[in-house]
């Protein structure tokens, strides 16, 4: 059996394509969909999809800059949410829902106290801290990500998706129940 | 009690006296057969909608293409610029004109004023293509001559097609003799697009008594995301592509039901 040794970070090319699957220890469902994305001034390592079609950024930080990191997650955060709406509707099957809130993923070798109060503050459905490590397995280099805030915390509900994709509800434009139902028949096929 | 501009679109659209001058243009047409405004083609879209803008815009490069005086005219909304191409003439000759309005009545006013203005001098004829913002579309305001003809993007989504069919239902219950067309995009198979429509078709018939018109479908390609992405018309970035020869179809369809409403 080889032995486990921990290892220095990988160039990061080679430290994404590590992560692309071990980001499932700490995204539930997590589905990859773009790596090295051009965010607000900084690259995001992954952009994804949990199993509830919420999205989830992925950012990875160095020993020591924590914090900045941390600030860094929220600016993307909003810089992602901006975007998301354009996003699904140029890839409408890649499953993020509109309605739901971005969720960061912030990956380190450590944090300091003042980085945790700091994600705890804003709230662990919306950020997520991990320890990240890297360790020789004597086939290749692999990612160990271990969790630092809980999981599965009620999430609020989805919104009652009734309007349209022009922003109209069906009471602006006056679709009664009866006409509603018309669409509601499969489709004979 | 609003007016409707339909109601004094006669102080807005030039009359031709009958000391003036019969003048012949390049093609041999007359000012007797010239048209006094072109048709405007009213398309619903958000403010944020990516894909209607992108498609609005390929469809009038399109209609240029084959030959009309294409202008597409969209509300200016700076949080929305990068939907659309710079203004003036681009591609073919296709022209944009962010119009400064706040509402469906300057909108309409705008969309008129070039509708004559183009077809001043225009013997092959023309469309103008007038991105609504739908909420505009609601609600008392200037709105028929922006529901005269009316065209409906939508995928086989539930929701979409219940939207297209209340789009249809107000423009019929608004307008004075609608044209509605209807292009089913996002599908994979023709077959979806055929059921798609039908569905919308068959609602307006039992509850409207009227259906609205099939202007075909448009591909759900990968070369549509691409040069919405890059801003390029999808005719001129892939021109063989699936994409493409479905807007030309679309965009031909347009067409031949532009000359038949041209005002004369």
């Amino acid at each position: 059996m080889s032995d486990l040794r921990l290892t220095t970070p990988p160039a990061p090319e080679e430290r994404r394509r590590v992560l692309r699957d071990a980001l499932g220890s700490i995204v539930v469902g997590w589905h990859p969909l773009a790596e090295n994305v051009l965010g607000a001034d900084a690259r995001i390592d992954w952009v994804g999809r949990d199993g509830q079609g919420r999205c989830v950024i992925v950012m990875v930080g160095r020993g020591g800059d924590d914090l900045a990191l941390v600030a860094r997650g929220l600016a993307q955060r909003d810089w992602v949410a901006a975007r998301i709406p354009d996003w699904i509707q140029l890839a409408p099957h890649a499953g993020m829902r509109p309605d739901a809130e971005v969720r960061v993923v912030l990956l380190a070798p450590h944090f300091q106290p003042a980085a945790l109060a700091a994600a705890r503050a804003v709230g662990p459905g919306t950020l997520r801290l991990g320890l990240l490590r890297f360790v020789e397995n004597g086939v290749g280099v692999g990612a160990l990500i271990e969790a630092l805030s809980p999981t599965g915390q009620a999430e609020s509900p989805a919104r009652e998706g009734g309007g349209f994709r022009s922003g109209l509800s069906p009471a602006d434009l006056d679709l009664t129940a009866e006409e509603r139902a018309e669409f509601d028949v499969p489709d004979p096929e | 009690m609003p007016r409707d501009l339909d109601d004094v679109l006669h102080f807005f659209l030039p009359i031709a006296e009958e000391s003036e001058p019969r003048t012949h243009g390049p093609s041999g047409a007359t000012a007797e057969t010239r048209p006094v405004a072109l048709p405007i083609l009213s398309v619903p879209v958000a403010s944020r909608d990516v894909v209607r803008a992108a498609f609005s815009w390929n469809l009038t490069v399109e209609l240029a293409r084959l030959g009309a005086r294409a202008t597409l005219v969209v509300p200016h909304d700076p949080s929305a610029s990068a939907l659309w191409p710079p203004p003036g003439r681009g591609p073919l000759g296709a022209r944009m004109v962010p119009a400064a309005v706040g509402d469906v009545a300057a909108l309409t006013r705008v969309a008129l004023d070039i509708a004559i203005a183009e077809a001043d001098g225009c013997d092959e004829g023309g469309v103008v293509v007038v991105c609504t913002p739908p909420a505009w579309l609601i609600g008392d305001g200037a709105t028929r001559a922006l529901l005269r003809w009316l065209l409906l993007l939508a995928t086989p989504d539930v929701r979409d097609l219940q939207e297209a069919y209340a789009l249809t239902k107000l423009a019929y219950q608004t307008g004075s003799q609608p044209l509605v067309g209807l292009v089913i995009h996002g599908v994979r198979r023709m077959r979806d697009a055929e059921l798609a429509f039908a569905r919308v078709a068959d609602a307006a018939s039992r509850h409207l008594a009227r259906t609205p018109v099939s202007y075909g479908l448009l591909a759900d390609d990968l070369h549509v995301y691409r040069a919405i992405a890059s801003q390029r018309p999808i005719g001129l970035e892939h021109p063989q592509s699936r994409a493409a020869r479905a807007l030309r179809d679309v965009a031909r369809m347009l067409w031949e039901d532009a000359r038949k409403l041209l005002l004369v």
